[in-house]
């Protein structure tokens, strides 16, 4: 089935009949029929503008998705596409390669989406899947920095004491906060950025990091603290 | 409060930041921060912290991402189908499907593996047997074994070799003419070769060593080259290599070459002497290397080319023998394949064989029969063919007036093979 570019509209003139949506509920059946005969007038209403299937919920859009209508996954992709640019981006700090993982958190979605079951809200199984991917490409790249005898993180260290020396108006806050990540281990940087980046709650992310909430605060907990100690000079500017 | 150590304070400061702390909870740290300076130090910076991570950088909206993430989808989506036969929904139970084949007949294999080894092992014994009942014991045998130096010498000089010491059938191979060839199998006194040995050859022409080492080598090719050209069949069938009318004038032309000019008068008095087919008219051309004289020389007949007569046609195909295991099995049963030989001679010279031949592009064959007691092969050589078999002329015919009388004006080869055997006391006839 061919993917509506941006801009598109869709109209019951260009599909007609191929889509039936129940008047009730105004939740679309998306059978995957194309035989409108079978189906009384009553029954069949016109697919749904792009303005209404944009103002419905990642369930109904879901609901959709599994009845066999794969072109409303369009719309949870652009519904969500910031938020796991930038979790990625703030996971690896490199505009240039989030791009290519985002397209991949959003395919392993589309795979996955017959199977969503919703036990959880969409945003955190999203989140759970860039989350997953974002730990197996940091695996892949300690692997690569392994065999090509790299200290990466030593470098990052460095960077940030020799940024930090710098007097404070020539600071840059946000590269300086960006590099403090990158200082941390995934598992604590993960659960930090997810926390007060993000805005996810203590549970949203134990159900993202598939984990224990007690195992997320003490992530959290320690990540501020190696964040507390490799940024001491920024922070130490409000008393300044 | 005082006693806790600061990984624990750090535990409770983030969650008191961060309003997850109960009321108690909330007293109790407010009461100890209160007192403690660098605690509240701590707790200041930790919501610096909070404030910078919040207030972290986003973005720009990516008005592209979806429509290149619809190609990529696109493409995956192609992938996918061209990678697999059938819904990728599917996927799991395939694999439980293959793993359940796969486990199923691995131990199928692993209970019946004695009746798997069994049933190999029959099949690669039949299969050799099948070899050593066609090849090796009996459908195609070589006309001629153990061809040793002496005889290997006298086929070359004089294109005449006996079967066996005690039978009187021969290879005879003679230059009909200028071009053309016979090929006789059969009995014939009035034309008997005298007989000629390798130490004979020696005292007359007195080769070095180095040329004795040649020469005899020579001989042992010759002899392994009749042996692979003249075969005889279980169903009265004969098989016989088309340039074996050119190896004799080969053999007598390389070793003429490896001579020296001097030693080449002596050689052409010994052919001379013995009435031999052929004279060596180039005697001032110098020795030739070995390595020369060899690369001329085919090892098996060429392109594994025969002449098949049967009793009902005539073939020209190949025939792809593997003499050296051949040669090795007969080695093995020596008397059995003597015996075996004798039974198909007898057989197939007893047998009435056709006159036109079949399915033979080229050469043209003419199958004709002298009379009643004796059956005749002959092939029609094309000039040009037998002119590129020719080798470097330093050997001529020496060609005898009864043959030139009798030559055909077509350039042929003959096999000839006649039916008087002892047991059926037929009186033979000569050609001539």
């Amino acid at each position: 089935m061919a993917l509506p570019l941006p801009g598109a509209e869709w109209s019951s003139k260009d599909k007609p009949h191929q889509i039936g949506v129940r008047a009730r509920s105004f939740v679309p059946s998306f059978t995957k029929t194309n035989n409108a005969s079978s189906m009384t007038n009553d029954q069949i209403l016109p697919k749904p503008s792009v303005d209404v299937l944009r103002k419905m919920s990642d369930e109904a859009l879901i609901t959709a998705f599994q009845s066999g209508d794969h072109d409303v996954y369009r719309f949870l992709v652009e519904r969500h596409q910031e938020r796991i640019r930038n979790l990625l981006f703030s996971i690896f700090h490199d505009s240039d390669f989030i791009d290519d993982l985002a397209q991949e958190v959003f395919i392993k979605a589309y795979q996955a989406l017959p199977r969503f079951r919703f036990e959880a809200s969409f945003y955190t199984w999203l989140y759970r899947i860039a989350v997953n991917k974002s730990r197996d490409e940091l695996r892949k790249k300690k692997l690569r920095r392994f065999f090509s005898f790299q200290t990466l993180d030593e470098g990052i260290e460095q960077e940030l004491n020799m940024r930090l020396s710098v007097p404070p108006e020539n600071r840059d806050t946000q590269e300086l906060v960006a590099l403090g990540l990158q200082t941390l281990p995934e598992k604590f940087r993960t659960a930090v950025v997810l926390k007060d980046i993000d805005g996810l709650s203590y549970e949203e992310i134990a159900e993202v990091m598939q984990c224990e909430l007690g195992t997320v605060k003490s992530r959290i907990s320690r990540a501020r603290s190696m964040l507390r100690k490799a940024l001491k000079p920024l922070l130490e500017e409000v008393e300044t | 409060m005082k006693k806790m150590n600061e990984q624990k304070m750090d535990h409770l400061l983030s969650q008191y930041v961060d309003g997850r702390l109960s009321e108690i909870e909330v007293q109790k740290v407010e009461s100890f921060l209160a007192l403690d300076t660098s605690a509240r130090q701590r707790v200041k910076e930790l919501r610096r912290l909070k404030d910078l991570l919040t207030s972290k950088r986003k973005l720009t909206p990516d008005i592209g991402f979806w429509t290149r993430f619809a190609v990529a989808l696109e493409e995956q989506k192609k992938d996918e189908h061209s990678l697999l036969p059938f819904p990728r929904k599917f996927i799991p139970a395939m694999t439980v499907m293959a793993a359940a084949v796969v486990v199923v007949v691995g131990t199928l294999i692993i209970q019946n593996r004695m009746q798997f080894i069994q049933y190999f092992s029959e099949k690669s014994q039949a299969v050799r047997e099948v070899y050593e009942k066609n090849v090796l014991q009996g459908q195609l045998l070589p006309l001629f074994s153990k061809v040793d130096k002496d005889r290997a010498l006298q086929f070359s000089l004089f294109g005449t070799l006996a079967l066996d010491d005690k039978s009187k059938t021969e290879l005879r191979v003679d230059e009909q003419s200028k071009k053309g060839y016979r090929i006789e199998v059969g009995k014939d006194s009035k034309n008997k070769a005298k007989p000629m040995t390798f130490d004979h050859f020696l005292s007359e022409v007195k080769p070095t060593s180095e040329q004795k080492h040649l020469i005899d080598s020579l001989l042992e090719l010759t002899g392994r080259r009749i042996e692979s050209s003249v075969l005889i069949g279980e169903n009265n069938t004969m098989a016989i290599a088309p340039d074996l009318p050119n190896l004799n004038r080969m053999m007598v032309t390389n070793i003429a070459a490896c001579l020296e000019p001097n030693q080449r008068v002596q050689f052409e008095r010994l052919l001379e002497a013995n009435d031999a087919p052929y004279t060596v008219t180039a005697q001032s051309v110098p020795a030739r290397k070995g390595d020369r004289i060899f690369q001329n020389i085919p090892q098996s007949p060429r392109d594994n080319r025969f002449f098949i007569i049967t009793p009902d046609t005539m073939m020209y195909s190949q025939l792809h023998i593997d003499f050296d295991s051949l040669r090795r099995h007969m080695e093995e049963n020596v008397v059995m394949f003597e015996l075996r030989r004798e039974a198909m001679l007898k057989r197939m010279i007893a047998k009435e064989f056709q006159h036109a031949p079949r399915n033979v592009p080229w050469p043209q064959p003419v199958q004709s029969f002298g009379n009643e007691e004796f059956f005749s092969v002959e092939i029609n050589v094309p000039a040009e063919e037998i002119e590129q078999q020719q080798m470097r002329v330093i050997i001529q015919p020496r060609i005898r007036k009864q043959i030139l009388q009798t030559a055909s004006p077509s350039h042929s080869i003959q096999v000839r093979a006649w039916r008087d055997t002892a047991s059926e006391g037929l009186t033979r006839q000569s050609q001539e």
